[in-house]
């Protein structure tokens, strides 16, 4: 950083100038000693959030006041005491079984919605995934509401003159109310990904599966999306990512009891009492909230890069 | 068992037709080549066997049933792709089991067909490979064993050796007929490349624009082409072709004229505009001439470009057209047409030619090929009939 910013400014031959004139000769070294700045910066930006939840966490529930970069202290009983006094565990057990249920979903429409969209030619087609489009672009904020008294049983769908009248489902404190919307957000990022990614295997292997004996649909499942694999594997974790960090419909959809299918939202909220707020808890809380999406990043990396390779290996 | 016919298969897209009013009828155990050059429907017919194209007309059975709209899987066929298009997350045994797995054959019937299919090709080594550890000719190994393995009534095979070294290919070709004879399966065969088609097959399908133009064993493709097209198509270098015109006794093009006996020749009708095929190993240079039968008046004509090939040359002639007699030759018809005063010959390597030469040249009449100009197709293989062996009928072709 320093050596380009000061290198307009002097123009002495001190050392510095020395080292501009280094830099203006050998372009690569400037570049590469940016790059480190810049994956500095990103790595305090990102990281420090979790260095501070790390120091509440360790600060004990009475010293929560005036702490610096350091804990007041050490407790690491809190990561303890936050399952004793809530079952986050049932929480974090809600979060997982939604946003992999969503995920399930999401990848078994989007694979074949993708591979409507990739690999075969019909009308409409454009202005289909135009509208795909223009629907994940709509803010949640705008639905809530409305989803929520549907949700809630309150809306009357239509009345036939024999059965009576036909209301929504009531599914508040149920996954469904969570996993149906979260299915229909996620979706159109999905399909998008899966279309380009089973656009590219050769019509060949699917046309050698068939004569093989495979339908349209084996085909899919036993040649494309293996093949597709990094693409499915980026779809997947995106989307669980996405469902379990989102906020305003996990929120909304149950009362915040563990039992009643509350996810970590809910969790984390619960350890701010009536009269008192356990933010050490709620610390710990999210850094063991976080521990399986940083596992499934761990894995899926690794997956993606196999998957890359294996990809390249292609005709 | 594995015979497949097609009757009026006709396969239309939004602005073309790819295959139009297609029939063919392929026996039980027969390899036959569909050829023809690029975007002349070749593929497309093989698909619609496949079951991968479904045609806009037309029927198309194999073994005996009616298998027009059944989805691939459903047709007893096997295909061999032009891309390979072996599966690349599997290795060469489950690539090969495949088909029989998605039709759940038991574990020890899978393992001996494709130990024997491996043992026929001889890919034994290989069968715990993935397919990127394989060279071109060994993945087309697997390839052709993935069908094998199957057992079907009919391989289809989709330029399988178009993307492999020229070596490789010859190689490949003889293993496949060696392969044919082996199983004894129908095999049908689509290539653009007319050795292949010649080297290998029963019968040749030869195709233009979406059109059958003949289906004839190779030689008889070769011998006696239906039409202009096939006459060009098949052999290499390609036949020479003048424009002409029939008159009493003889056929006049620019450069020569052609004697035949009208009575032994009734199919050429004075007045019709004919095309004259010879191909370039039917002309001689005149001084050869003495071991043909039949040669034709000599042909006045300068070499122009020498191609050596090593087992011949390739000589091309430029006509200069027949003496002052024939006048409306020399000029201004055969500036007109060009190409029409061009001949192709091919001479033994020995040959003393040399570029830019004067010589005459004569051609085999038993080997000229007569065509209507205005059809296309053929009007007779042999302007002289078997009864007329004897020598050059009586007529112009004395005074040379």
């Amino acid at each position: 950083m320093a050596s380009q910013t000061v290198e307009e400014g002097e123009s002495d031959d001190g050392p510095i100038a020395q080292r501009a004139q280094e830099a203006i000769r050998n372009p690569g070294d400037a570049y590469q000693f940016l790059f480190y700045v810049v994956t500095a910066f990103f790595l305090v930006t990102t990281l420090f959030p979790f260095y501070w939840l790390l120091v509440l966490a360790l600060t004990p529930g009475d010293r929560m006041t005036d702490i610096g970069l350091l804990p007041n202290g050490f407790n690491p009983a809190s990561f303890v005491e936050m399952f004793q006094r809530l079952p986050f565990h049932v929480y974090m057990f809600n979060s997982i079984v939604i946003a992999l249920t969503t995920t399930v979903i999401v990848l078994l429409v989007a694979s074949f919605a993708g591979y409507a969209f990739g690999r075969l030619q019909f009308r409409g087609k454009t202005a289909l995934l135009l509208v795909l489009l223009a629907i994940s672009y709509f803010p949640p904020a705008a639905f809530i509401i409305p989803l929520f008294q549907f949700f809630t049983g309150n809306v009357e769908i239509l009345t036939l003159p024999a059965v009576g009248t036909i209301e929504s489902p009531n599914w508040f404190n149920t996954p469904g109310a969570m996993v149906t919307p979260f299915s229909a957000l996620f979706l159109p990022l999905s399909i998008f990904i899966l279309t380009t990614f089973y656009s590219q295997i050769p019509d060949g292997l699917e046309d050698a599966a068939r004569v093989e004996g495979a339908t349209r649909i084996g085909a899919l499942f036993r040649v494309i999306i293996p093949l597709s694999a990094p693409g499915v594997a980026t779809a997947g974790v995106l989307t669980f990512i996405g469902v379990y960090n989102e906020f305003f419909i996990s929120f909304l959809m149950t009362d915040g009891q563990a039992q009643n299918w509350a996810p970590i939202v809910w969790g984390v909220v619960n350890y701010q009492g009536q009269y008192q707020a356990f933010y050490n808890l709620m610390a710990a809380a999210s850094i063991v909230g976080v521990l399986p999406v940083v596992i499934l990043v761990v894995m899926a990396q690794e997956r993606i890069v196999s998957g890359l390779t294996a990809g390249a290996l292609k005709e | 068992m594995g015979n497949v016919t097609l009757e009026h298969v006709t396969k239309r897209y939004a602005d073309v037709t790819a295959v139009d009013d297609m029939n063919l009828d392929i026996a039980d155990g027969e390899f036959v080549t569909l050829v023809g050059p690029s975007g002349c429907g070749k593929s497309t017919t093989l698909e619609t066997m496949a079951g991968l194209t479904i045609p806009s007309e037309g029927t198309i059975t194999i073994a005996g049933e009616d298998v027009t709209t059944r989805p691939p899987k459903d047709r007893d066929i096997a295909m061999v792709f032009q891309n390979i298009a072996l599966f690349p997350h599997m290795d060469v045994h489950d690539n090969m089991s495949f088909g029989l797995r998605l039709r759940d054959f038991p574990g020890e019937e899978i393992d001996r067909r494709v130990e024997r299919a491996a043992e026929i090709l001889q890919i034994e080594d290989l069968v715990d490979r993935m397919p990127d550890e394989l060279s071109g000719g060994q993945r087309q190994r697997v390839a052709i064993g993935r069908a094998i393995v199957r057992e079907p009534a009919v391989f289809l095979m989709d330029e399988p050796l178009a993307n492999l070294d020229a070596k490789l290919r010859v190689h490949m070709r003889t293993e496949l007929q060696r392969l044919h004879k082996e199983l004894d399966t129908t095999i049908i065969y689509v290539t653009h490349d007319q050795a292949e088609a010649m080297t290998m097959s029963d019968r040749i399908a030869v195709m233009n624009e979406g059109h059958l133009q003949q289906i004839a064993p190779p030689l008889v493709c070769y011998d006696q082409p239906a039409n202009l097209f096939v006459a060009g198509f098949i052999g290499s270098p390609s036949m020479n072709f003048v424009e002409g015109r029939v008159e009493s006794g003889e056929i006049a093009t620019p450069g020569f004229d052609i004697a035949f006996d009208p009575g032994q020749v009734p199919e050429l009708v004075a007045g019709d505009d004919v095309t004259v095929g010879v191909r370039p190993e039917d002309v001689y240079p005149a001084e050869n001439a003495g071991e043909l039968a039949n040669p034709t008046r000599p042909i006045r004509a300068r070499t122009d470009v020498l191609e050596p090939m090593g087992d011949q040359i390739f000589v091309y002639l430029v006509l200069r057209g027949e003496d002052a007699s024939d006048a409306e030759a020399a000029t201004t018809e055969a500036a007109s047409a060009r190409g029409a005063d061009e001949l192709l010959m091919s001479v033994e390597p020995d040959s003393d030619l040399a570029g830019d030469e004067d010589i005459e040249v004569v051609l085999d009449r038993r080997k000229i090929h007569v065509f209507d100009t205005e059809t296309g197709d053929a009007v007779c293989h042999d302007i002289l009939r078997s009864e007329a062996m004897g020598g050059e009928p009586a007529g112009p072709a004395g005074g040379s």
